[in-house]
């Protein structure tokens, strides 16, 4: 199976990350997710939207296994990162959400300075050797962040004390610090200001030279703007995946088409 | 007879209440629009009847008696008392208080008789008195309330300012019985420390309070120094906490966090019962149990084992204190909001390194306020430690030792023949207000680190 979506994604000159195959999820009898097939790609910023509770968070959260925290969800079917099923017992989900990252809907800094709030991933993975590798980590990330300039001189104070834009940048920060190979985003702008979201949606653009990135979002018009690829979901289902451009000129299904001019949400 | 002030007081509130309500309709009836709903009219009197007229009869029962034996001392014939002391003077009191109440003993004299009936007599007047009072006053606030119904009149806001006002002298309830204790505590410390000199009170390493308090009574000379004493407190509070802090966080960690839902839903409400088990009982335990259990395994190991050990006293009090420090670290841990939990796992974080390095820290300001409250309560414990720690006095922190603590000599000083102006009885004051002073600067002390934190973390 492997063979073959490596066959299909050569055409597009870009390797597939996550391939998702008949995903069902459930919480207790409730199924939130049916039969969900996608296929996500590196260095591609792919954007889930549809209406709330439609499934598109959850999904996402099943993409890092985040899903296991809840007692009650259940997840069925395949979910392959690089042609390696997430959900075998083999696979450890701390290493796995080490490779695939994440950022909430709220920014989340930990209650630490901002240094440590970046540092804490490659500490606990031991990713630097010496204090100088991690103030370099530390200055990259948050150099890929765009909140170098503003944090420099206050590494040491709490990441809490930052405001909700450079909160959110600093939980980027934080989680690309991990070097992880994708990049999930759960709404990150919902808690943001126009400007905040602009700066977060820049560096999501350049973010996608190196990561695939994975971004829920309830704009679309910020779906729109950021991704290449967009998934549409609809009460559990994926109604439609494709190029970004084509879903929003010329979406194939009637419901892509009610909920993006605005009929259905 | 008691009981009318009240009766009249509850019926004033009902009626003012109806025909306030009553006359308000009224007026909404006619077609004008009231500014208050016309309950609020009915509980504007109610309320302003109630509020002065129970405080002036509960002031009025408080003097009452210290009214009326002015009087009847002041009737007595001149030149009675002269020359006796206050302690004569109350006796005298106390006696034609029992003639009034129909207990004579022997034939008193006839001036105690008359003054015994004059005290019947000015009884009488005063409940009199009282219920008229009370009579007038009701009715004149709730004329006075009638008067106030009028469309535009603010009744509602008056009832909130008067609710208002009975909830702010709820909350200061609790504030001013700690300054009546205080007050207590001051003035009997302070006459035992005209007896013995404050230093070697705070200083002397001899505690021995069992001096004689009768003639004839054969007793030691009496040393009053406390060292020995706190450090027994705290010889047995240090081994308590070494118990109880450690087993109690690891507790709520694995409650919190790693505990399937099966167990946390066993062993929370075990815990919690652990919590309601009265102190007595776990003197039980330390006595027959525990203490016979150590002294063995120190005779199987060859140590010099006390009867009456710290450690029994102390461990047992740990354990009680356990389901104390685990249920205030767990409220702590589960207020660290879920998104922390999840920022820390979506780095690659196991459960363990969350824990560490992200619930506990946030929760730390819960913590050391619990764990701080604990060693309050050590401090103060006082079941355990009189049955199962010793009644000597010793400097020694040795864990195997038999010591006493602040609360056991607190107890045997007041148990048995006690006298309010022997220097024994009296040191169980000063005692008591030392515990007082030490649990409220340890108290100010957790407030000043929670609030430190809470500066850090939010």
């Amino acid at each position: 199976m492997y063979d073959n979506l490596k066959a299909e994604s050569a055409l597009e000159t870009k390797d597939i990350k996550f391939s998702a195959k008949k995903v069902q999820v459930f919480y207790g009898d409730t199924q939130a997710i049916k039969d969900v097939d996608v296929d996500i790609e590196d260095k591609t910023v792919t954007a889930f939207i549809g209406p709330s509770g439609c499934g598109k968070s959850t999904f996402l959260r099943c993409l890092n296994r985040m899903n296991d925290t809840i007692d009650i969800c259940r997840v069925e079917g395949d979910i392959l990162l690089d042609g390696e099923d997430i959900y075998d017992k083999a696979v450890d989900a701390v290493q796995l959400r080490a490779k695939v990252g994440m950022v909430f809907q709220k920014p989340n800094p930990f209650p630490k300075s901002i240094y440590d709030n970046v540092a804490y991933g490659p500490r606990i993975h031991g990713l630097a050797r010496t204090k100088a590798d991690l103030d370099e980590i530390v200055e990259k990330s948050l150099r890929r962040a765009a909140l170098w300039d503003e944090a420099k001189d206050r590494l040491d104070t709490p990441g809490t004390g930052l405001s909700g834009g450079q909160q959110q940048r600093l939980c980027i920060a934080r989680a690309v610090a991990t070097e992880p190979e994708v990049l999930l985003m759960d709404e990150p702008c919902s808690a943001l200001d126009p400007i905040a979201t602009a700066q977060v949606e820049e560096l999501i653009d350049e973010l996608r030279s190196q990561y695939s990135v994975v971004i829920v979002t309830h704009s679309m018009q910020q779906a729109a703007r950021v991704s290449q690829k967009t998934a549409f979901f609809h009460l559990g289902n994926l109604v439609e995946f494709g190029e970004t451009d084509k879903i929003f000129t010329n979406p194939e299904d009637e419901r892509t088409e009610s909920y993006i001019t605005g009929r259905i949400g | 007879m008691g009981m009318l002030p009240f009766a009249i007081l509850l019926v004033a509130a009902i009626v003012g209440y109806m025909i306030n309500l009553q006359s308000a309709r009224a007026i909404r009836a006619g077609g004008t629009r009231l500014h208050s709903l016309s309950g609020f009219h009915g509980m504007f009197s109610a309320l302003l009847v109630i509020v002065p007229v129970l405080t002036f009869v509960l002031l009025w029962l408080g003097f009452e008696t210290a009214v009326i034996e002015r009087l009847m001392f002041a009737s007595l014939p001149s030149g009675t008392l002269d020359g006796l002391g206050s302690g004569e003077v109350q006796l005298i009191g106390a006696e034609i208080r029992s003639i009034a109440g129909g207990r004579v003993f022997g034939t008193p004299e006839d001036w105690k008789l008359a003054a015994a009936e004059r005290l019947l007599a000015y009884e009488a007047w005063s409940d009199w008195l009282l219920i008229a009072a009370v009579a007038a006053l009701s009715v004149a606030l709730m004329l006075f309330a009638r008067s106030r119904v009028a469309p535009e009149y603010r009744a509602r806001q008056q009832v909130e300012k008067i609710t208002t006002g009975l909830m702010i002298f709820c909350a200061t309830v609790a504030i001013f019985t700690t300054i009546g204790i205080v007050f207590a505590l001051t003035y009997e410390t302070f006459k035992f420390f005209q007896m013995v000199s404050i230093t070697e009170f705070l200083f002397g390493t001899s505690w021995e309070p069992q001096i004689p308090i009768r003639e004839d009574q054969i007793a030691a000379e009496g040393a009053f120094g406390a060292v020995p004493v706190f450090l027994g407190t705290i010889v047995i509070a240090t081994i308590a906490l070494t118990v109880a802090v450690p087993v109690g966080l690891l507790t709520a960690i694995y409650l919190n966090e790693f505990a399937p839902q099966a167990v946390r839903s066993v062993v929370k409400p075990i815990l919690e019962i652990l919590a309601g088990v009265p102190t007595v009982v776990y003197g039980f335990f330390a006595i027959l149990v525990v203490a016979p259990a150590i002294r063995e395994l120190g005779v199987t190991l060859g140590l010099d084992v006390a009867s009456n050990t710290a450690l029994a006293a102390g461990g047992v009090m740990g354990v009680m204190l356990i389901p104390f420090i685990s249920s205030f670290a767990d409220d702590a841990l589960s207020a660290v909001p879920q998104s922390l939990r999840d920022g820390a796992l979506a780095l690659g974080a196991t459960r363990g390194e969350m824990m560490m390095n992200v619930l506990f820290p946030a929760a730390i300001p819960g913590i050391v306020g619990g764990v701080l409250l604990a060693v309050s309560r050590a401090i103060g414990e006082t079941m355990i430690v009189v049955m199962a720690a010793g009644l000597i006095a010793r400097m020694t922190i040795n864990p195997l030792d038999s010591v006493t603590a602040v609360t056991v000599q607190i107890v045997t000083l007041l148990i048995g023949d006690t006298s309010f102006d022997s220097p024994k009885t009296l040191a169980a004051f000063a005692l008591g207000m030392m515990l007082f002073i030490a649990t409220l600067v340890i108290n100010v002390f957790a407030l000043r680190i929670v609030r430190k934190y809470r500066e850090i973390y939010d």
